[in-house]
């Protein structure tokens, strides 16, 4: 079983990449709620990465030491 | 064969000796080869001066640190230098030669020069960090990308260390609410194992480099650490050549080791390593926080100028609206009075013509205005529809159609040097609408006059 991990790093990217193109004003107005709505759920992501523990990390990590 | 001496007798005679021969006190450089500390505080050591190869042994005599002078030195020096009297260090010390009849002869140290031991460490590091320099790999830690969450740490430390401890109870109780991931491997810290187990724990840490963000190499703890264990090249050369970042936390306030002057980061605490770690999480949650707000800020422009654009065109389309509508009305009108003259005109003919060609008079007049009605069904399907749509457009291509509105804009066209002239509140567009004495109203550019129609001439331009 392959589980995708979640990256902080490309999430972040992606989040930049939504604040440049509403930046730019070539963004749809159609188009602005989806992308603020998909820049919230990738913070709320990150945020999740940062505070909550994932047990699967914890076991491997007891079966390193 | 003269006098037989007793063997005390001997050893009085070159204890007598060596005092007349050597009376004074030297300075003498030498290596620290053995050292203890007896039950009394009296500590013993063997000196030693190796060949240049570093292993063969020139020279090797006994020496003594007598316990009162031993408590003050022993202070004195590890204060100084950082370091304690160990194996392996070399040192500088003022000693007179004893001999002993039964312990022989060793050397009473009364002085240590710590300046001495200071300047050969510095020597020593400078070497192998001029060699790592040769060797190019000087700053290949440096160069690494730090993980902007450095979530998941190995560390190399010892378990029972303070050191590791205060790592730890700061790392975890880090008042973000943070969760970091970690792994001890633990090795010795101090003593002359301390190059093999860090490599050890380097190549443990490198089985499975997939799992780890950075490495932290945390002091042992206890009050005194000896920094020149990490003053190793083969640790050094591990550290330059590893793939993770390595942040140091070995812990001292006078001196960087080779180990710290090759890591990514050199912090003086255990303590601090944490902090580290805990602000780059800091970090890159601010920078969220920022992205976020600044979209937040954006979006928020852009919907307030998305409103206040449609305001103006409500307010600008109502009046092009109305003429449209009655515009529409009009032709509508005339479109009605059109086909009830046709109608007529037909049923006319139909009564001048045979009585067989009347019911094809009928059906076919009925027929044009059959197809005439639908027509004009479709007509105003065609108008009802047509603002709707008209409207859309206008909503989804904001921007580009205030141009176009400017000039339909009544507004405008007054300012051309047209008027509009109402009768009632009805618009006039002929003249023949008009009787003597109606009171018209005249609307210009910059207001209304309001005037009674003397006289019509028709047909005039």
């Amino acid at each position: 079983m392959v589980k995708k991990e979640f990256s902080f790093n490309k999430a972040a990217e992606e989040i930049e990449k939504i604040l440049s193109n509403i930046e730019s004003g070539n963004l749809d107005v159609d188009k602005l709620s989806a992308e603020v709505k998909r820049a919230s759920e990738l913070i709320r992501q990150c945020q999740k990465k940062l505070r909550s523990t994932e047990d699967e990390i914890n076991s491997i990590f007891k079966d390193l030491v | 064969m003269n006098e037989k001496l007793t063997l005390t007798e001997l050893q009085l005679i070159i204890k007598d000796s060596l005092y007349m021969a050597l009376p004074d006190m030297y300075w003498v450089i030498a290596e620290i080869s053995e050292i203890k500390e007896n039950y009394s505080g009296h500590c013993y050591l063997e000196l030693v001066e190796k060949h240049h190869d570093e292993v063969s042994i020139r020279a090797r005599v006994k020496a003594v640190i007598w316990s009162n002078r031993f408590r003050f030195l022993k202070s004195f020096f590890e204060n100084t230098t950082g370091e304690s009297l160990r194996v392996g260090i070399k040192i500088l010390v003022r000693a007179k030669i004893e001999y002993h009849e039964i312990y022989g002869l060793s050397l009473v140290i009364t002085d240590i020069d710590p300046a001495f031991t200071l300047g050969e460490l510095a020597i020593k590091r400078q070497q192998i960090l001029k060699r790592l320099e040769d060797e190019g790999v000087l700053n290949m830690n440096k160069e690494l990308d730090f993980p902007v969450v450095p979530q998941r740490i190995a560390i190399i430390s010892s378990k029972n260390a303070a050191g590791y401890t205060d790592f730890m109870n700061h790392l975890t109780g880090n008042s973000f609410g943070y969760v970091f991931y970690t792994a001890l491997i633990e090795t010795p810290m101090q003593g002359s194992e301390t190059e093999a187990g860090i490599i050890w724990a380097f190549d443990r840490i490198a089985s499975h480099i997939d799992k780890f963000d950075a490495v932290a190499i945390i002091r042992g703890g206890g009050s005194q650490t000896d920094l020149s264990w990490f003053d190793n090249y083969n640790i050094a050369f591990y550290i330059t050549q590893f793939p993770l970042p390595v942040i140091t936390g070995i812990g001292h306030e006078k001196d960087l080791s080779v180990a710290d002057i090759v890591a990514h980061q050199a912090l003086k605490t255990p303590t601090a390593v944490a902090d580290y770690f805990i602000e780059c999480m800091n970090k890159a949650e601010n920078h969220l926080i920022e992205l976020s707000s600044e979209i937040m800020n954006r979006s928020e422009i852009i919907l307030e100028e998305n409103k206040q654009r449609i305001d103006n065109f409500k307010v600008k389309l109502i009046p092009v609206a109305r003429i449209m509508l009655s515009e529409i009305k009009e032709q509508l009108s005339g479109s009605i009075i059109d086909l009830i003259n046709i109608g007529k005109d037909y049923i006319l003919k139909a009564g001048l013509v045979p009585a067989n060609q009347k019911s094809r008079l009928s059906s076919a007049s009925r027929s044009l205005l059959s197809m005439k009605d639908s027509q004009l069904k479709l007509n105003k399907q065609k108008l009802i529809a047509f603002p709707g749509a008209y409207l859309n457009r206008l909503s989804i291509k904001l921007s580009g159609l205030e141009n176009s509105l400017n000039i339909l804009d009544p507004e405008n066209v007054l300012k051309r040097g047209y008027t509009i002239t109402s009768l009632a509140g009805r618009i006039i567009r002929l003249c023949s609408e008009l009787r003597n004495n109606d009171l018209i109203k005249t609307r210009f550019s910059d207001g209304a006059v309001s005037s009674r129609v003397v006289e019509k001439q028709k047909g005039e331009k």
